[in-house]
Order: structure tokens, then C-alpha cells, then sequence
């Protein structure tokens, strides 16, 4: 075995037995939680003590704690989430369209940033102290640090509600009634109220890109192989071509990380824009304890996170050399 | 008698060399224009967060604002009754915003030091030791990093009604992993330099070579994740409020966005929307903005990572 499939083993151990505790520590938590979904049921005294118990017994409820986890954790091995208390509909069939809705606002969104802002970065970072760089640093760093549902709060004052551009909510318009995701996606209509989240979203993501970028240029900028490069008589750009490119793996790895979170959302600009993906849904199902929909969801996030986490480092640790193998990964 | 003086005296030095550290740091940022204004705003954050609520010329909650005629003025703009206008409630916007500063400064300082502190502790111990100890700790930042921050809040914050300590504390609980990861990292070079090895050579316990020989070293960075850690917490207790998930007794600026928001009345009432986003905005930037500064000073190769 060599040292990489070593590592990548060990790796693959540790991110499996994360997972297990990640999904366990949900479980503790939600089995915590005082109250339950069916005590509005309950205490509405519709119900009698038979249907209470077969309700119970339909969820697994009226089983031993330890039985209800092992039943979890294969529920969650198999993708199969079980019934969503509150929406009549198995969980999954509520929770896939909703993540498709925000992947399709946030991976062009993330793809857009990660390429339009790591060139401005690196060209900012070339030309250091000009007022290019000044400009886009305070600028990302207002956006990066700027609470995301702010930004978005500022945009849809200006653009929706002062020059009723584009609409303030929602993904289609409501009387839309489209069948299908090609039908929901390619149509004018959600092209317009598209572009608002989408910019928003490009604007909050450019920041952490455009400052790597910037970093990792401005960090070979004085190296000894760019030294060579010029005595070669390369031109700037080309030099600056050769500079980005020795820059790009934390890029690439910060973009994985990136992408894990995505499976998450963006909670707080799909609650501003009433936009229907699976962190406002995730907020909803949290209000309402809904706890099949909340495990699942979560479940969902942390996997992503875990995945993206172990492809970054494997990433790294693949592309890198110089980084050891050994240590996890983690530095 | 000298065992217990030259630590003493030895700690003195340090102080003092710290204090000029600080003192060439503040030299620093007034020199960097963008810095400079973000000390501005955090100073005057800070006042507000100390006095805002003694300032505040009504109750945030209690008093209701009222015309010539009596009448309660509900979502009037900014006039001479309420300099900065009132909410759909009736309550005077100023107020709200000079109160609703405190839990802000509450949550950003104690949750960016727990942050900082946290982090530090842990990135000092898991990079000096190294072996078993590093691989626990370090799996347990990978830990925290997999279990998605908002999500278990929310969670969390469900479990128990939210108060602003809890919050706090859930939010350091979670960020701590960004300056651990940092900082272990370049505990893992001080540690191979030959002051480090020649203090553990001569029988300097492993306490006191953390303290007096490694600790020092990294702590400018350690200060710089404290400060990023303010901003993070800050950004953070604000979407909790504004997701309805925060201190239900206090009046803050994240609290003030929910309910204009949820009210609907974010399309009129700017007045209402400006003043608590504009805070919130500006305190996170500033502080970044400071962040940045200093970075350069610190380490030009460090890298914005999170």
C-alpha cells in the first residue's frame, strides 16, 4: 500500500465514524427536544387513546430508545426518511425538490463567483497598492462580512420595491403553475425572479475567493520561479498566468468546501427571498418540530459537509506533494 | 526565593513587550486609513453598546410614541417626535437602535474572546503535544466543522429558550475550530525552532515551554482570529435573531430586521430598516477591515481561510 492510499483509507475511516456521530448527536438532540409534533394532535382531544397509540406506533415512537436508533440509523443507510409528520408525504419526496431548488440558485452561483472573482483577485493581487486592489478588497470584505440576509434586505429595497425591477419573493411568479423541473426552470418568469438571489448570492461568495486569490498571487509575486519566468522574457500577463496557476489549489479545495455547504442552502437568503430550497424549509420543519423532515435534512448537510471535507483534503493531499500525507490532512 | 522572582520578572518582560507590540499595532492602523475608520466604528459601537441604552430617550419596548393629537404614531418617518421615526407598533426606532447596540456588543465581544480563547487553547495543546493528543483534538474540530453551524443552532435553540449567554456560548462552541486549525499550524513550526528546543532541553516542563516559549509566538494570531471571531459572532447572533431564534427579552438589531421584515412593512418603513442594518453591517466590516491590517503586519502568507 502506498502512503497516499494509506492516507486516503484513514481518511475515508475518520469521515465514516464522523458521520456516525454527526448523525448521532442529531438524534440526542431532537429526542430532547421538550414537547412532540403530535401533542397539537393530542391535546386537541380530536383524537382517542387507540388512534394516539397507532399514530405513535406508526412512527416508531412507542418503541425502546435504543430501538428507535438502530431503526434511525438503517432508515438513514437506505435513504429512506420516513413520513414527514406535518406535510402527509414522505420526506423525501418534500426535501428533493426543495434541494434541487437550491442547488440550481447556488452552484451557478458558486461557479460564477469562484471564476469571476479569483481572476479579479489574482490581477488585483498582481497589481498590489493599486486602486483596483483598494477598491475590491473593501468591497468584498463588506460583502463577505456583511451578514447575507442584509445584503439581501438592501437589494430588494432597491431593486424590487424603488425600481420594481425584478420581484421581491418567491421562485415562480404565483399563479405559475408549472409542471416539471424543465418547465419550472426554463421560463422568463423564473428567470426574473432568478437574477436578485443570484446576484446576492454571487456577491456573498466573492469575497472569501477574491482575497485567496489575491493572497496566493501576492505570495508568489516576489518567488524565485517568477524571477526566472521574467528573465525569460515572459510578459506580465504571462507571468501573472504562471503566478494564478501555482495559486489555484487552495482555491480548488476552498471551492469543494464550498460546495459541501451548498447542501445547506443559504438559510438566511432563501428565508428573505421566500425562496423554497432546504435550509428555509429546514427552518420551517424546526418551527413546526417536524422531526423526520429536520433529521433528514440535517442528515443531508452534515453528510455534504463530510464528503466535501474529506474530497478537499484528498484533493490537497493528491495536488500537493510538499503537504504531508500523514497528518491527516488537516493542517 | 529567585525560583519564584524570575518567572516573575521574566512575565514583566513579557507584558511589556506585549504592550509595545500593542502600541506598534495601534501606530499601524493609523497609518492605514481603512483600518483607522474601522477603529472609529468599533469605538463607537463599544460606546454604544456601554451607554446606548442609558442614552435611549424611551423605553425600546414599553413606550408607545404619540402625536400632537394623541394619537399613537404607527410607521411615521423620521420627524421631530421620533428623530428616527417609529416601528408599525408605535415604538420610537431610535431608541430600539441605541438599545438593541448592547446584546450585539455582548455576543460579539464574549463570543469572539470564547471564540479566540477556545481556539487558541485548543491549537496550542494539539500542536505541541502532537500525537494522540493532536489526532482527538483535531478530530474533534473536524467534528464541528461537519455538523453544519445554522442548522444545529437553530436545533439547539429550539431545545431551550434562547438567551443571549446561550447563544454566546453555542456560537463560540462552534467557531472555535477556525482559529484552532490556525493556530496549531504554526505551533507546529514554533515548535521546531531551536529556542523551543533548547528550553525543553534544559528541563523546562512542557506547562512552561507552552507558555513562556511557544505561546508568545503565535499570539498575534491568536488575537487576529479573536477579533475575526467578534465579526463572526456578531454576523451570526444577528441571523439568529433575524431567523427569530434569538434573545426574546432583548431588543436587538438582528430582532429589529425581524419584525420590520416580518411585518411586512420593510417596503415603506426604511427608517425602521436602515439604522439597525446599517450597525450591524458596519461593526462586522470595520472589524474585518481592522483584521486585514493587522494580517499583513502578522504574516503577509497567511491566508483568509475559513
Amino acid at each position: 500500500m502506498t502512503k497516499f492510499q494509506r492516507f486516503l483509507l484513514k481518511r475515508l475511516a475518520i469521515s465514516v465514524l464522523l458521520t456516525l456521530i454527526a448523525v448521532s448527536v442529531i438524534f440526542v438532540v431532537l429526542r430532547l427536544l421538550p414537547g412532540s409534533p403530535f401533542e397539537a394532535l393530542v391535546t386537541s382531544g380530536n383524537l382517542n387513546q387507540a388512534q394516539i397509540d397507532e399514530i405513535r406506533a406508526m412512527y416508531g415512537l412507542d418503541e425502546p430508545m435504543w430501538k428507535q436508533y438502530i431503526n434511525y440509523l438503517g432508515s438513514l443507510l437506505t435513504f429512506q426518511f420516513g413520513y414527514s409528520i406535518l406535510r402527509s408525504q414522505p420526506v423525501w419526496d418534500v426535501l428533493e425538490p426543495r434541494l434541487i431548488n437550491s442547488l440550481i440558485l447556488l452552484v451557478p452561483a458558486l461557479v460564477t463567483t469562484a471564476v469571476l472573482s479569483s481572476v479579479v483577485g489574482m490581477y488585483a493581487g498582481w497589481n498590489r497598492g493599486s486602486r483596483l486592489e483598494k477598491f475590491s478588497i473593501v468591497s468584498t470584505t463588506l460583502l463577505r462580512s456583511t451578514p447575507v440576509f442584509i445584503t439581501a434586505i438592501f437589494f430588494i429595497i432597491v431593486f424590487a420595491y424603488n425600481l420594481e425591477i425584478v420581484p421581491a419573493l418567491g421562485m415562480r411568479s404565483i399563479r405559475a403553475t408549472p409542471d416539471g423541473y424543465l418547465e419550472t426552470f426554463v421560463s422568463l418568469d423564473f428567470l426574473h425572479h432568478y437574477m436578485l438571489p443570484f446576484t446576492v448570492a454571487v456577491l456573498y461568495y466573492s469575497g472569501d475567493f477574491l482575497l485567496l486569490a489575491r493572497n496566493g498571487v501576492v505570495e508568489k509575486r516576489g518567488s524565485e520561479f517568477l524571477k526566472l519566468h521574467r528573465a525569460k522574457g515572459l510578459s506580465e500577463m504571462e507571468q501573472l498566468a504562471r503566478a494564478g496557476r501555482n495559486s489555484m489549489l487552495p482555491i480548488l479545495t476552498y471551492f469543494t468546501l464550498r460546495l459541501g455547504m451548498i447542501f445547506q442552502g443559504l438559510i438566511l437568503l432563501e428565508v428573505v427571498f421566500s425562496w423554497p430550497g432546504i435550509g428555509r424549509e429546514l427552518v420551517l420543519a424546526i418551527q413546526q418540530q417536524d422531526y423526520p423532515l429536520v433529521q433528514a435534512a440535517v442528515f443531508i448537510m452534515a453528510l455534504a459537509v463530510i464528503i466535501a471535507n474529506l474530497a478537499a483534503d484528498v484533493l490537497y493531499a493528491y495536488f500537493d506533494p510538499t503537504v504531508s500525507t500523514s497528518g491527516g490532512g488537516s493542517a | 526565593m529567585s525560583t519564584e522572582t524570575k518567572p516573575k520578572a521574566e512575565l514583566y518582560r513579557r507584558v511589556d513587550a506585549l504592550w509595545t507590540l500593542v502600541r506598534d499595532q495601534f501606530a499601524f492602523l493609523r497609518r492605514d486609513p481603512l483600518a483607522f475608520a474601522g477603529m472609529l466604528v468599533v469605538a463607537a459601537f463599544v460606546f454604544l453598546g456601554l451607554f446606548g441604552p442609558f442614552l435611549a430617550p424611551h423605553d425600546p419596548i414599553e413606550h408607545t410614541v404619540r402625536g400632537d393629537t394623541g394619537s399613537v404614531l404607527r410607521l411615521s418617518a423620521p420627524s421631530l417626535d421620533a428623530f428616527f421615526g417609529t416601528t408599525a407598533f408605535g415604538k420610537d426606532v431610535l431608541s430600539q437602535f441605541l438599545a438593541g447596540a448592547r446584546p450585539t456588543l455582548i455576543v460579539g465581544l464574549f463570543g469572539g474572546l470564547g471564540t479566540g480563547a477556545l481556539g487558541f487553547t485548543v491549537g496550542v495543546v494539539s500542536g505541541y503535544y502532537g500525537g494522540w493528543v493532536d489526532e482527538l483534538l483535531m478530530r474533534l474540530t473536524d467534528l464541528t466543522f461537519s455538523l453544519p453551524f445554522m442548522p444545529m443552532a437553530l436545533l439547539l435553540l429550539t431545545f431551550v429558550t434562547p438567551n443571549i449567554w446561550l447563544i454566546t456560548a453555542i456560537i463560540a462552541g462552534f467557531l472555535w475550530k477556525m482559529p484552532a486549525r490556525v493556530v496549531r499550524s504554526e505551533v507546529l513550526s514554533v515548535r521546531e525552532r531551536t529556542f523551543v528546543k533548547s528550553a525543553r532541553a534544559s528541563g523546562a516542563s512542557d506547562l512552561r515551554t507552552m507558555l513562556y516559549h511557544v505561546a508568545p509566538n503565535v499570539l498575534p494570531i491568536g488575537f487576529l482570529y479573536t477579533a475575526y471571531g467578534v465579526a463572526w459572532a456578531i454576523a451570526a447572533q444577528a441571523s439568529l435573531a433575524f431567523l427569530g431564534f434569538g434573545d426574546p427579552t432583548m431588543t436587538s438589531w438582528g430582532r429589529m430586521l425581524r419584525q420590520v421584515f416580518a411585518s411586512g412593512n420593510i417596503r415603506v418603513a426604511w427608517w425602521w430598516v436602515l439604522p439597525p442594518a446599517i450597525g450591524i453591517a458596519a461593526i462586522t466590516t470595520s472589524v474585518f477591515l481592522i483584521g486585514r491590517a493587522y494580517e499583513e503586519v502578522i504574516n503577509p502568507e497567511i491566508q483568509t481561510d475559513q
